[in-house]
């Protein structure tokens, strides 16, 4: 429980809900405002849509904990309002709704617009409702209630107040050097295979002789080690491996474990890691296979051919694909290839490390991701 | 889909704010727009979230010669409508109004924005294209970074887990600058498929571009001159930062720099 | 014709409440002691369900079908022949057959803690290859999706018919093949229910959100084994349906057992993601397609291959092959031809089931048949409308029966594009096209013709052989004792407006003003029986009903009327909410007053059933009323970026005579709209492994406000001469040409280009993809 208190439709509330409830169902379940519905409850259909300190927004990725001392306003707390009657009687007029699912929300946004807009402009006004859906009435009768209203005249917002706050901190660090812009660390495919799972083939050069870098892949742990956020947990004479990866990239996190086994071809200097992980809390599964091989550049370099093919399944896999993995991926290979060669110098990896399939397999969890990552 | 337990601290200042980011999954929240999705469903799972958006040196402006400091907990819609001082004559606010939707637009903060580091997000290409600077607060004070040098990739800020962003710095326009914004959405308000800015200030030595809705981290042209000659100039550029590998994407990138500088009034827009 | 009456723009009755948020939706509902529930879903398309693992804490919280003895599986079987049929169980028992299905429900007193534990079950699932898409599906060495049957066939139709002596006639032949999208029906609110034991009844009530209460009880009590008495199933507010709710879901099952096992309230609601990915897909066809031509461009025949993705089950009550088998029998739409051939086939996925959504196949139909008119187009060098002139049936042959034995009712259809070509400028964008555009988009102009049926009944759904024939709908009709009228009807109204425009028909028939007039739906409780809200049928059908019940009981109270007037019964008429005789009228409240409160005063003979009946309504022709359209579409494609502006939008439209005009109106933006989406954004796409690819809005494209043009809409009236008011059903038709209209459009515009876009949805991706593709051949 938070602490916090919050004016709903004029009435001040204290909030008592565990703090991840979000304001939709604060509002609905708490407060038994039922106006508010929810459409989607990630931000985008609208139907959430309440005015929090007299702004539209979506009540579903609001949450009272953090809105203390807010006004919120819902359609309940407008029954009263001169232009929320002006906006209902056009909205029957020009027959604005069928179902009124997405009504509440609409009312709210259109309440906004007439006051913000001041031509009754069809275009400016559908771009101004192109945050809330609709599916039942083609948006027709809507776009025409509020050209109405607007036609028919509304006192305008007061302007806004200019920002209250206090002046941003100065700098007071010297500015550094800007960062050195790394190398890509070697060309870098992406492909879907066959049956459905996604290849990344890379390649890159270390300088050590291949005898040195075969040796270091002989052992899971250092490989491992070099793999950011990624550690064994258990290794097996027989190859058989366990481990877990914690992973982060923007506000997604998440812990996958797995178990797995090495194999090794030392005539072709090749071999291969074979695993599965679930990630604990979020049902995502990954299975995958890595292979690598280790080429001579020369008595001092080794080229390192590593292609990771896997597949997800669960929610994570569940949005549409970006191009995220790419950038990930060649992020992740390159602090691979620079630990990789601070360890076989005997220095200590840059970043403390959880396992290598995993971090690829984790760049294509996020490459599922991006859509809903924005703004 | 209702988001997993967390807590929510409400820092009354910025020291107790650091404290809180630097506790165990701890994750910073100004408007909430991009965390919130996350968060029901599930894909973010963070044991606290620090609310930011009402310490009042975040909410702040300050206006200098060479241009304005927002407080990173400005919204797109205080600068949209004009709220506080705009040095870009004209180019910030009518970049804040094509972000997402209006009740977005009146919860998410231009700081948050780059602190996501969403590679199809506005600000970070437009702020990258104008050449504006971020304010981090970290352990040892308040570090100024360029927004081009601000991310290491996509979703990857150029933060460590105990800093935040305090300010973003615009720099003033010249009254002879020409700014281009252009982007491409499927659905109006969601997310840009493409997009452009193109800043020419002779008198301040600048021809930019940034591209977005790339893999990565914005692509920025810090001598875009050859380009606004020869638009084909930007081949290298784009092989180099991989926006050429499917040739739908590269028709996009090059259209969205066509425009763009059509709109600053820098290349005429010829239809293909 | 009276002023509030059949053909009046009657503002809406619903509205006030919808306004003010005084809605009741099922999520609104809250019962003392209620429970909530979350679903562990299959995070695979295809596997082995080896086990469920739940936490010791959990234990008789998390329950599996294991636990719902005697809970059989949904069956939705089909009499057409050669349909195999597949058992849905509520819970997923030995296999998983794709990613979404629910395999164990989890509770507790809120959604969020129901969530905590489905997060904590672990599944066992050994995972097999997974059948994507439908015409590997089909083949024969395909994976099965049910082990027991010889192929993934739910069922293979054939019409034959002689197309070789045409083809061998024809001076123009065409050949397509032409994909529709998996699509989403996204009412805004999703699905849910809320279940409780009724103590004091002794009857499970389940509130649900759905079109077809009767039918969702009839199945309910097959799956858990009780007498339908024993149900009731009642619809609150439903926040639009579009056909989603037009079906019997395992998790009402569900929720509907626990209810009974714990003795508690159950609510579920279906969150965003779980409509997305687990339930709720519609509408994918690939066809292909050969048209056969004169040199004038009129149509020889037909020949078609169709496979539809039916998904994984066979869904009660419409089934896994309506959809296909459909196709082959409307696909000729409303054109006159000899000769046609269609094979289809319903191909069993691993992908969620389908349902049929708005304008069920006819969307798929009609942008295969309206291509194939254009690609004739092409080909003959005529305008794309002129070949529709030269093949449409003509009015002198009306009423029609076509190459499939169709019977067309009414209607003038080459007038309807006569009519679309004049409104949307046809020449004048002809001459903008020449001149070119200054920013360098290509214009084009496209069209679609098509009819419905809708409101077909008894004689055409009989034949199909699925859980659910419609037969007669009935009303329920009364006066209070005040003189006011409830009407009860057992269709479901998400939308469509009953309590106004069936309030306008009991004022057409008994002049009582429409504001003291009730209406109430779907409740198994309070209404009579119906199959419910679907088949664009309510206008014609509950229209009928509440016609044919207001009839009755006007006639009763002209009686009673009569009597108080002293006046003959063949005297007396109705009139401004009154019994009107030639020497002075009495009101109906005073009718209704004596009834109930001073029956001293009625005849001797008067009728003792009283002021209150049930009646019912067929039409004599139940064949289906065929309301049709011609949609006009132009647009702009920008070649750099493939973004498609719609820059107008035209539809004549002949629904017979209007109820309520608006609210037609109304449907018709709305599934314009829709058809918008089904042309330009929606698409639910899957991975190789059958993972589904959009589980948000913002993964699932809908089109907003700024995606859609001002529509503009213009009427003919050709009464049906088989309904009661000539009313038709055009519930659905906004929805079914728009993807044929705009991308007939986008392939005018792009004709220069070589580009033709033959799959929906025509992305700015698909369009950049065609002309890169078209460029690299040249």
């Amino acid at each position: 429980m938070t602490q916090a208190t919050l004016t709903v439709n004029g009435r001040r509330v204290a909030v008592d809900a565990p703090a991840r409830q979000h304001l939709a169902d604060f509002l609905r379940e708490r407060e038994m405002l039922t106006a508010t519905h929810l459409g989607c409850e990630h931000g985008v259909c609208g139907a959430c849509t309440v005015l929090i300190d007299g702004a539209p927004a979506r009540s579903c990725i609001a949450w009272p904990a953090a809105l203390d001392g807010a006004e919120i306003v819902t359609v309940e707390g407008l029954d009263d309002d001169p232009l929320a009657a002006r906006l209902r009687a056009a909205f029957t007029a020009e027959h604005a709704l069928q179902c009124g699912y997405c009504t509440p929300g609409m009312l709210i946004m259109a309440r906004d617009i007439a006051r913000r807009v001041r031509e009754p402009d069809e275009a400016r006004i559908r771009a101004e409702l192109s945050g809330n859906l609709c599916r039942c009435t083609g948006y027709a009768g809507i776009v025409r209630a509020i050209a109405r209203v607007i036609g028919e005249g509304v006192d305008a917002a007061p302007p806004r107040r200019a920002l209250s706050g206090t002046a941003p901190l100065a700098a007071t660090v010297a500015a550094a050097a800007a960062p050195q812009k790394a190398e890509p660390a070697g060309a870098m495919t992406f492909s879907v295979e066959a049956d459905g799972s996604t290849r990344i083939a890379q390649s890159f050069v270390t300088p050590f002789p291949r005898a040195a870098v075969w040796a270091f892949f002989q052992d899971p742990r250092k490989i491992v080690a070099c793999m950011p956020g990624a550690a064994l947990t258990r290794v097996e004479a027989d190859g058989r491996i366990e481990g877990e990866m914690r992973v982060a990239l923007g506000p997604i996190s998440a812990a996958f474990a797995g178990e797995g086994a090495v194999s090794a071809d030392p005539a072709a200097f090749s071999g291969a890691i074979e695993g599965q992980g679930a990630e604990g809390a979020g049902g995502t599964r990954a299975t995958g296979r890595v292979t690598y091989a280790l080429r001579e550049e020369g008595p001092e370099a080794t080229r390192v051919d590593v292609s990771v093919v896997y597949a997800l399944t669960g929610p994570l896999a569940q949005i549409s694909r970006g191009g995220v993995a790419r950038d990930l991926a060649g992020r992740l290979t390159r602090v691979f290839a620079d630990n990789l060669a601070a360890s076989l110098a005997g220095r200590a990896p840059v970043e403390a490390a959880p396992l290598g399939a995993g971090a690829l397999l984790w760049s294509m969890v996020v490459s599922r991701v991006r859509r809903l990552l924005g703004r | 889909m209702k988001a997993a337990a967390f807590e929510i601290v409400r820092p009354r200042d910025l020291d107790a704010a650091r404290a809180a980011l630097g506790r165990e999954g701890a994750k910073a929240a100004a408007g909430w727009q991009s965390l919130g999705p996350m968060l029901n469903l599930r894909l973010a799972r963070p044991a606290v979230v620090v609310s930011i958006a009402h310490l009042p040196e975040l909410r702040g402006v300050s206006e200098t010669p060479e241009g304005v400091v927002y407080g990173a907990c400005v919204t797109h819609a205080e600068i949209e409508d004009g709220a506080a001082p705009d040095p870009t004559r004209g180019a910030l606010p009518a970049v804040a109004a094509g972000i997402a939707y209006r009740a977005v637009r009146n919860r998410g903060t231009i700081g948050g924005s780059l602190a996501h580091a969403d590679p199809a997000a506005d600000w970070p290409t437009a702020l990258a294209a104008m050449g504006a600077h971020v304010r981090v607060l970290g352990a040892d004070g308040v570090r100024r970074v360029a927004v081009e040098d601000f991310a290491h990739g996509a979703f990857a800020p150029a933060l460590a887990p105990d800093e935040l962003v305090v300010g973003v710095e615009a720099p003033r326009f010249s009254a002879s600058a020409r700014w281009g914004w252009w982007k491409f959405c499927r659905k109006l308000g969601e997310y840009a498929e493409a997009m452009c800015g193109v800043l020419v200030d002779p008198d301040r030595g600048v021809a930019r571009a940034a591209f977005g809705a790339t893999d990565g981290r914005p692509l920025v042209i810090a001598d875009a001159s050859e380009a606004l000659r020869d638009p084909d100039a930007l081949a290298a550029p784009f092989a180099a930062a991989g926006l050429d590998h499917d040739p739908v994407a590269r028709r996009l990138h090059r259209a969205a720099f066509r425009r763009a500088a059509a709109r600053a009034g820098l290349l005429e827009d010829v239809p293909t | 014709m009276r002023p509030k009456g059949v053909g009046a723009s009657v503002p809406r009755r619903e509205d006030d409440r919808l306004l003010r948020g005084r809605g009741r939706f099922v999520g609104d509902i809250r019962m003392a002691g209620q429970v909530e529930i979350a679903f562990v879903r299959s995070p695979v398309a295809h596997g082995r369900l080896r086990g469920v693992r739940a936490p010791e804490r959990f234990a008789g919280r998390v329950f599996t079908q294991a636990d719902m003895t005697g809970v059989k599986g949904i069956l939705a079987r089909s009499g057409l022949k050669g349909f195999r049929v597949s058992e849905q169980p509520a819970l997923a028992t030995d296999k998983v057959r794709f990613a979404g299905e629910p395999v164990a429900m989890c509770v507790a007193e809120t959604r969020a803690e129901a969530e905590d534990i489905a997060a904590e079950v672990a599944l066992d699932i050994e995972a097999l290859p997974a059948n994507v898409d439908m015409l590997r599906a089909a083949a024969p060495d395909a994976p099965r999706v049910h082990d027991d049957w010889p192929d993934n066939l739910f069922l293979e139709t054939f019409v034959d018919g002689d197309i070789e002596r045409a083809a061998a006639d024809a001076a123009i032949r065409v050949t397509r093949k032409l994909r529709t999208s998996r699509q989403c029906m996204a009412p805004l609110e999703g699905k849910g229910c809320v279940a409780v034991w009724d103590r004091h009844m002794e009857q499970l009530l389940l509130w649900t959100s759905t079109q077809m209460p009767h039918i969702v009880r009839s199945g309910l009590a097959e799956c858990l084994g009780l007498e339908e008495r024993r149900i009731r199933v009642a619809a609150p507010d439903v926040g639009g349906g579009f056909g989603w709710k037009g079906l019997l879901q395992p998790e009402e099952v569900c929720a509907a057992w626990l209810a009974m096992k714990l003795d508690r309230p159950v609510k579920w609601l279906e969150d965003r993601r779980e409509h997305l990915v687990a339930a709720a897909n519609c509408r994918e066809h690939h066809y292909e397609i050969t048209g056969y031509a004169d040199a004038e461009g009129r149509l020889l025949a037909l020949d078609a291959v169709a496979h539809v993705d039916a998904g994984a089950y066979s869904v009660y009550p419409f089934s896994a092959c309506l959809e296909a088998a459909q196709v082959g029998s409307i696909l000729p739409g409303p054109y006159d031809f000899p000769a046609f051939r269609c094979r289809t086939y319903s191909v069993c996925t691993n992908k969620p089931p389908i349902v049929p959504y708005r304008g069920v196949a006819r969307t798929g139909v009609c942008f295969a048949m309206e291509s194939i008119i254009d690609a004739i187009a092409r080909e003959a060098r005529l305008e794309p409308y002129e070949v529709r002139l030269r093949n449409l049936v003509r009015p002198e042959q009306m009423p029609f029966r076509n190459v499939t034995g169709k019977d067309f009712d009414m209607g003038d259809y080459p007038e309807s594009v006569r009519r679309a070509v004049a409104m949307i400028g046809h020449d004048a964008v002809r001459e903008r096209q020449k001149a070119g555009e200054p920013d360098g988009r290509r214009v084009g102009i496209g069209y679609a013709t098509y009819c419905e049926q809708g409101a077909h009944g008894t004689s055409v759904y009989h034949g199909w052989g699925i859980p659910m024939v419609p037969g007669f709908e009935q009303c329920f009709a009364r006066f209070t004792p005040d003189g006011g009228v409830e009407i009860r009807v057992g269709a479901q109204s998400h939308g469509q407006s009953f309590e106004t425009t069936m309030a306008q028909v009991a004022h057409e028939i008994l002049s009582i003003d429409p504001d003291r007039v009730s209406v109430s739906h779907g409740d198994t409780a309070l209404s009579p029986y119906s199959t419910g809200t679907w088949g664009s049928r309510s206008a014609v059908m509950v229209g009928g009903a509440v016609a044919t019940a207001c009839e009755k009981l006007g006639a009763r109270a002209l009686r009673i009327g009569a009597h108080l007037l002293q006046a003959k019964p063949d005297e007396v008429r109705l009139e401004g909410g009154a019994v009107v005789g030639p020497g002075g009228s009495v009101s109906l409240d005073e009718v209704a007053r004596t009834f109930y409160r001073r029956p001293q005063n009625l005849p001797a003979d008067v009728d003792p059933d009283g002021l209150e009946l049930t009646a019912g309504y067929r039409p004599v022709v139940d064949t289906g009323t065929f309301s049709y359209a011609t949609h006009a579409a132009v647009v702009a494609v920008d070649g750099e970026t493939g973004g498609v502006e719609l820059l107008d939008y035209v539809v004549v439209e002949d629904g017979g005579v209007l109820l309520n005009p608006m609210v037609v109106d109304g449907q018709i933006y709305g599934g314009a709209v829709q058809g918008i989406g089904t042309a330009l954004y929606e698409a639910m796409r899957y991975d190789a492994n059958g993972q589904p690819l959009a589980s948000t809005l913002a993964d699932y494209t809908l089109p907003g406000a700024a995606e859609t043009p001002p529509i503009r809409i213009a009427h003919m009236e050709t009464p049906s001469p088989n309904t009661r008011f000539g009313q038709k059903g055009i519930g659905e038709g906004g929805a079914i040409a728009p993807p044929a209209a705009i991308v007939n459009a986008i392939n005018d515009a792009l004709a220069p280009l070589g580009v033709e876009i033959g799959a929906l949805p025509a992305t700015p991706h698909a369009i950049l993809s065609a002309i890169a593709a078209a460029e690299a051949v040249r």
